[in-house]
């Protein structure tokens, strides 16, 4: 899917100086725990966009064409089952990544990514971002545990969520 | 000018005639300053050299200043430097041991004390004790340090009251402030536009009688006091003091050593920053022939591998020996020692542990109270074996599908008198009494949200307007608000979880002005799931912000998705003092604190609400044991601290 096939708007160009990308990206949870020397490479290759409600980032299965951190709003990870429509599974909060499959073998979206509500992202084109991490190892150091952070943070929530926790258990009987 | 004996104003234009009375007679002005990003403690040459506002941010492990906060000088609790680098250097020199060229005679040269004319500026409460202690142990005995001695009489003190804490402060808990009582010269509260002055010593009210400004008012003297109060309240108890010597005592074998020896570096940081340790070993620099040998007393550590070497062998070899020993020493034979705790709760060995020891919650492992004190002191209805009070079921309203709130109406007016977090027995004909969260208390009546999870609850349920239901109550130990006042407070619930908290949220909003910001996080199965739905908009427009989870999302919802834990994640709970309120099923809450832990909230400020099998609800029955506790009379409500190792066993 194309970049420009997204619903959105680019910011001016003030906002896209890399500088103040990498300030923007430093303010977030994901951004905030990479070096300073990542937050830059990785400004270099950022687009800031505003996406409208209901705007497709990612499609489940697809190749995974960009990596994203969100800077506000609400996005949703959905999966299709076949008979049953889509579920959306988990939302993505501020500061938190999607897209993370873009630096991941076989680089294939795992959920389709959609805005439940007027968003602001951070994106970065997949191949671009792969070719810069194959020649900054730097950058490898930095970027790939905090993703990983991202991902084992998911991966915890999603076991806690099969335990279906709030799920109506048999009363206790004493005799 | 101030004439009259009574606390003065200054007025914060005038810090300067304050700074020029502490300097006469050639004294050095010292205090916190700002240096480098940290705070220290340095000379003051001018105002401008006091960190206006910057304040301190701390929790265990982690240190953060930040300015812009106003004006105000002395809103940094405390830095990693305390006084007892200008009292008890940590290097100072005692001596010299020379031979004489010539003749080979040996001489002992001690040095005799020479110290700086010197001016505290800045001294907390909890410092104060510290020099108290140190006047104690160096020069209260029959072996004095001369040094020390000649320094502290040489040094004026002025001290300021807090108004501010920080997370790891427990002076309440030592018995050392924040109130500044002894050991003054001059004592300052600051407020926003000065300094109300008291005098605590001939000199200091020499100093008071020379400063410009007026008497305090009534109204700064009681503005004044109020913002120590609140920083009392804010701090509340967090470490149990009672037989603390005796309960460490007894446990030189548990197991908890070990543990926490495996999270210790033996870095030293914690005594080094404490402000009473006063270890210390000797270093001797020769000089090429050996003729002169200067010595010196620099700061030792007991955490040091070689603190209690001897030529056979090492008496504390390993890190959990030598943590047992700096722990014992502090709280336990300090005591048989001097006859005061070797601690005074300033929270630095917190702050500064670089893998975030703390050692509130050391304490609370190693040493329990014997059963924690029971915070409800209502005696509750019908509290004996087989009585129950008759209440009738005035009206029921269905939350969710399987889920409703009961209107239930009391002749005993005491059900009525329960705390947020308290619970009731429920007992019906045919079943055994089970307990069931007050959800709401009423002018005449209360409110019980039940869910039908099983043949008792489902009689409950089914019970027409007008039955009658049997109810023993208020029961058990709720949410603590008062440790909640003047701090932010964090609110978790998951699925029925809601109900047992709608009482407390109740509270925070009837007095909303004393508390920090409120935010309830909400987690639960699906959105018709979720209960009390139109309080939750009710309660975002009363300054709680309210944020909502699904596991599963449903038709129509647009919000968040996933678990509870996710609103939290990446939020920072450590720059405000924060106490949490978490209620739901146990896994849930295990994985909550856990996160909030991470993100800045300490064992002691996190409270959960547990659910085990009861049947009589005032600790006769002991179905509901875990641990030391029962859990009816104990809880529901514990600290983390409180709960320890058993809040994540399994099995308990």
């Amino acid at each position: 899917m194309a970049l420009s096939r997204i619903a959105g708007r680019r910011h001016g160009c003030v906002m896209t100086a890399s500088g103040s990308l990498a300030t923007r990206l430093g303010s977030t949870w994901f951004g905030g725990g990479l070096s300073s020397h990542a937050r830059e490479r990785l400004a270099a290759l950022a687009e800031l966009r505003e996406v409208d409600p209901g705007a497709v980032l990612l499609r489940e299965g697809a190749d995974t064409e960009r990596f994203g951190v969100l800077l506000g709003g609400l996005l949703a990870l959905r999966v299709a089952v076949a008979g049953r429509g889509t579920a959306t599974l988990m939302t993505v909060e501020p500061g938190d990544i999607f897209g993370w499959s873009a630096a991941v073998p076989p680089y294939r979206a795992t959920s389709t990514v959609v805005a439940l509500v007027a968003s602001e992202v951070l994106l970065f084109e997949a191949g671009a971002l792969r070719d810069l991490l194959r020649e900054d190892e730097a950058l490898v150091l930095t970027l790939y545990p905090r993703l990983l952070e991202s991902v084992s943070r998911r991966l915890t929530a999603t076991r806690t969520q099969l335990l279906d926790l709030y799920a109506r258990d048999r009363e206790y009987e004493p005799w | 000018m101030v004439t009259a004996a009574g606390p003065a104003f200054l007025p914060r234009k005038r810090l300067d005639a304050l700074l020029d009375l502490l300097r006469e007679g050639g004294r050095t002005v010292i205090g916190p300053t700002i240096r480098d990003g940290m705070s220290v403690l340095d000379e003051i040459a001018t105002v401008a050299d006091l960190p206006a506002g910057w304040r301190d941010e701390q929790s265990p492990g982690r240190y953060r200043l930040s300015n812009g906060h106003g004006d105000r000088v002395f809103d940094i609790v405390n830095g990693q430097m305390s006084w007892k680098q200008f009292t008890f250097p940590p290097r100072q020199k005692v001596g010299e041991v020379n031979r004489s060229a010539s003749s080979g005679g040996v001489s002992f040269l001690p040095s005799p004390p020479d110290p700086d004319r010197l001016a505290f500026l800045g001294v907390r409460a909890c410092e104060l004790a510290a020099l108290g202690i140190h006047d104690r142990v160096l020069a209260g005995g029959t072996f004095v340090d001369e040094d020390f001695r000649a320094r502290r009489d040489a040094a004026l003190v002025v001290a300021v009251q807090c108004t501010r804490s920080a997370s790891g402060c427990f002076c309440t808990s030592m018995g050392t402030g924040p109130e500044v009582r002894t050991g003054h010269d001059l004592v300052l509260t600051e407020l926003d536009d000065g300094f109300v002055v008291d005098a605590g010593s001939p000199a200091g009210e020499r100093l008071l009688a020379r400063l410009p400004g007026r008497l305090a008012t009534p109204g700064e003297e009681a503005a004044a006091s109020a913002a120590v109060a609140a920083t009392r309240a804010a701090i509340g108890d967090p470490v149990a003091t009672d037989g603390l010597r005796d309960r460490l005592m007894d446990q030189l074998d548990s197991p908890r050593w070990a543990q926490v020896a495996d999270r210790c570096l033996a870095c030293t940081n914690c005594t080094m920053v404490c402000p009473t340790c006063f270890c210390t070993s000797t270093s001797i620099s020769s000089d090429l022939d050996g003729t002169v040998n200067v010595t010196e007393r620099v700061w030792d550590s007991c955490f040091n591998p070689g603190f209690a070497k001897v030529a056979g062998g090492n008496f504390r070899p390993k890190r959990e020996d030598r943590y047992r020993q700096w722990l014992t020493h502090k709280f336990a034979t300090w005591i048989d020692q001097f006859g005061t705790s070797g601690c005074v709760g300033c929270g630095r060995c917190v702050t500064w542990c670089p893998v975030g020891i703390d050692v509130r919650e050391e304490l609370a492992a190693i040493a329990p109270p014997a059963l924690p004190v029971e915070r409800a002191f209502i005696r509750p209805a019908a509290a004996t074996p087989g009585r129950f009070e008759i209440t009738t079921l005035r009206a029921s309203h269905p939350e969710t599908a399987d889920t409703a709130t009961l209107t239930l109406v009391p002749t005993e007016p005491v059900l009525l008198a329960g705390l947020p977090g308290q619970f009731v027995m429920v007992d019906m004909p045919g079943f055994p009494a089970f307990p069931i969260s007050v959800s709401r208390y009423g002018i005449d009546h209360l409110l019980l949200t039940v869910r039908g999870a099983g043949p008792a609850t489902a009689a409950l349920l089914d019970t027409p307007v007008g039955g009658e239901v049997g109810l023993r109550g208020p029961l058990g130990q709720g949410w603590p608000v008062d440790r909640a006042l003047g701090r932010d407070v964090v609110i978790v619930a998951g699925g029925i979880g809601l109900a047992p908290l709608r009482p407390l949220i109740d509270v925070l909003l009837a007095e909303r002005a004393r508390f920090g910001k409120i935010l309830l996080a909400y987690g639960a199965r699906t959105p018709a799931d979720r209960l009390f739905i139109s309080e939750l908009t009710t309660w975002a427009d009363r300054g709680i912000e309210v944020l909502q989870i699904v596991d599963r999302s449903g038709p129509g919802w647009a919000g968040h998705v996933g678990v509870v834990t996710n609103l939290l994640d990446q939020r920072d709970f450590a720059s405000r003092p924060t106490v949490a309120f978490v209620c739901g099923p146990e896994r849930m809450m295990q994985a909550t604190t856990s996160v909030l832990r991470d993100r800045g909230i300490s064992p002691e400020r996190l409270f959960v609400s547990l659910e085990r099998h009861m049947q009589c609800g005032i600790g006769l029955c002991g179905h509901c044991q875990m641990g030391p506790f029962f859990v009816c009379r104990n809880g529901p409500v514990f600290t983390l601290t409180e709960l320890g190792d058993l809040f994540t066993r399994d099995g308990v």
